[in-house]
């Protein structure tokens, strides 16, 4: 019997979030209001720092280092571009290796931890790092960080404009979502079952600290793109864009969205990028509407709000199949019919 | 990426596994002193012994999850001992679990399909695992969740999972404990299959003295860690001090 994992279904389901990227190629076309560009800018660099979470949620691993991640991303493509490069593919590449490298020794010694104690040092890590900017002027321009920093270039082509910033950040957007998607995909098994069982996996011969590594390392390259996106949007880099509180919006996004898929984050990032543009205008009252707003979906949606919505359709689907099934199996008490086909 | 080179035993027949002089020590207590046996390919040796004597962490010592305070386990002339539990796994000594143990949010397929794919064995080979999971009942579950399985369906699926990986010594830690007088026959019947189709040596510690007597023409007592006792079962299950070890003095409870 030949047996392969099967993950088609939720593949689909990761399809979609690249497909509801596509549209937003649309937004600089149809306007020229800046409001507009600003929300698909943060939506956008939110959703990339969010799955870089999202890759490490796989694993069931909580990470707060994102901004730090993103930090070195941004810093080395803002120090790269300041030096003269400024070709958009040579940031994007370099942007995603340099946390990359990083992570690698990082990971040796954080992904022994397990649960709450590997929580705590990525958050420690996000505060060595704010430290490190502040203390290494000549390198980072310390706590004035690097301002005026060029625009990119593609193929001469000058990406400074308001549209050449937000196109810029959608193919980072794409680039980072097909990096996940491909990631997520081709180690599923493995992720899933490090996330689920992780004796039973090694007992069965699965070294997990390779995969766990691995998956570390290229979360931290894709929130590095993050950070490129963002140093590019604002033209400087400052640590007060990489903040740990910065952080903790990311994981929300992923965990209200919904951890199981890749859709997850893109709904959880939209929903709330939008609403605390929304709950902005209440002024004071903007921080605890978008704590509301978390607790709410929190309680009500615990498996995120794809996830609630995929297990109501499929509590749906079930009662319809067995009502179906109910008038042909009611001699076969003993009998259960092979099942096949969807879920 | 990531295939990395497995640790390979060379592929001779005659391999056997054998543990020499092992001991395990947690702190002050001592689980298990100077403990020495040895498996051949299609053999079967049943390890008995009172609760606390030490058989399930000996399970967890062999095969890499607890390393041993002393004593050497090797795979014919390789030293496995102190090795990380996939290692040792790839190297084809794979365990099963007392409890039930699957990834529960995957189907039944799913489970066997990440055993194949987790292990080194050869991908096309044919185990046979078709006919067990008809006869074990799994066959109309392979779409399941294997977590809303009956428990004994449970229990066997994770023996499937172990054989999936194409083991040559299997370490089955209690595999009839929880399931029904009527589904231990299965247990007899995976045993058999891993030898005649695999040529598996298979250690197996039990607590049900019929599973015992008819699978294992030899046997181990061990007792407060120590090895009271070894031989034909018919014989060591006869032996005064193996009778009160075991059975306990009280009358009522000898069965």
């Amino acid at each position: 019997m030949k047996m392969q994992p099967r993950s088609r279904n939720v593949f689909f389901t990761d399809m979609w979030a690249l497909a509801l990227l596509a549209p937003m190629i649309l937004v600089p076309i149809l306007t020229t209001n800046q409001y507009y560009y600003s929300l698909a800018n943060q939506a956008l660099i939110g959703l990339v720092a969010a799955l870089s979470v999202y890759i490490m949620l796989r694993m069931d691993l909580l990470s707060f280092a994102v901004p730090a991640f993103m930090a070195i991303g941004g810093y080395a493509a803002a120090i790269a571009a300041k030096g003269g490069n400024t070709n958009l593919l040579l940031l994007m590449a370099l942007s995603f290796a340099a946390p990359a490298l990083v992570a690698l020794p990082l990971g040796a010694l954080v992904l022994r931890l397990k649960g709450v104690y590997f929580v705590l040092v990525t958050f420690v890590f996000n505060e060595i790092l704010q430290l490190a900017l502040f203390e290494t002027p000549k390198l980072s321009g310390g706590s004035n960080g690097i301002s005026g920093v060029p625009s990119v270039t593609l193929l001469g082509m000058d990406l400074g404009t308001n549209q050449g910033v937000v196109y810029v950040t959608l193919l980072v957007a794409f680039v980072a979502t097909l990096i996940t998607l491909a990631v997520t995909h081709r180690y599923r098994p493995e992720f899933a079952s490090i996330e689920e069982n992780e004796t039973l996996a090694e007992s069965l011969g699965l070294a997990t600290w390779r995969y766990r590594t691995f998956g570390f390392v290229v979360a931290a390259g894709v929130a590095g793109l993050a950070g490129f996106a963002l140093v590019n949007m604002l033209m400087t880099a400052h640590p007060s864009s990489f903040s740990s509180f910065s952080g903790i919006n990311y994981i929300a996004y992923a965990i209200v969205g919904g951890r199981g898929t890749m859709l997850g984050p893109v709904v959880g990032t939209g929903l709330l990028v939008w609403s605390s543009n929304l709950f902005s205008s209440k002024g004071e009252y903007s921080a605890g509407l978008f704590g509301l707003l978390i607790i709410v979906v929190v309680t009500a949606a615990p498996s995120g709000l794809v996830g609630t919505i995929h297990q109501f359709f499929k509590a749906i689907r079930r009662r319809l199949s067995v009502s179906a099934d109910l008038p042909t199996n009611s001699d076969a008490a003993t009998s259960q019919p092979i099942k096949g086909g969807g879920p | 990426m990531m295939r990395w080179p497995k640790e390979q035993v060379p592929s001779d027949a005659a391999v056997t596994l054998r543990v020499e002089g092992l001991s395990k020590r947690f702190g002050g207590l001592q689980v298990f002193d100077d403990i020495a046996l040895e498996l051949e390919p299609g053999g079967i040796l049943g390890v008995i012994g009172p609760n606390g004597a030490g058989k399930t962490t000996l399970i967890n010592v062999i095969c890499g999850m607890l390393s041993p305070s002393a004593g050497r386990i090797l795979v014919g002339s390789q030293e496995i001992t102190g090795k990380p539990l996939h290692v040792v796994s790839g190297m084809g000594v794979v365990r099963s679990f007392q409890q039930t143990n699957t990834f529960r949010s995957a189907c039944v397929g799913e489970n066997l399909a990440r055993a194949a794919r987790f292990s080194v064995g050869d991908a096309e080979a044919d185990l046979g695992l078709d006919t067990l999971l008809e006869e074990f009942g799994l066959r109309q579950h392979l779409e399941d969740p294997s977590g809303d399985l009956p428990y004994g369906l449970q229990k066997m699926l994770g023996l499937l999972m172990a054989l999936a990986t194409q083991p040559r010594f299997l370490l089955l830690d209690e595999p009839a404990a929880g399931l029904e007088v009527r589904e231990r026959v299965h247990i007899d019947r995976f045993v058999q299959h891993a030898r005649s189709v695999l040529g598996c040596g298979v250690l197996i510690v039990e607590h049900d003295m019929e599973l015992i007597r008819r699978l294992c023409p030899r046997i181990l007592v061990l007792e407060a860690g120590r090895v009271l006792a070894s031989g034909a079962p018919a014989e060591v299950l006869a032996r005064r001090e193996v009778i009160d070890a075991y059975m306990g003095e009280s009358e009522e409870e000898k069965c």
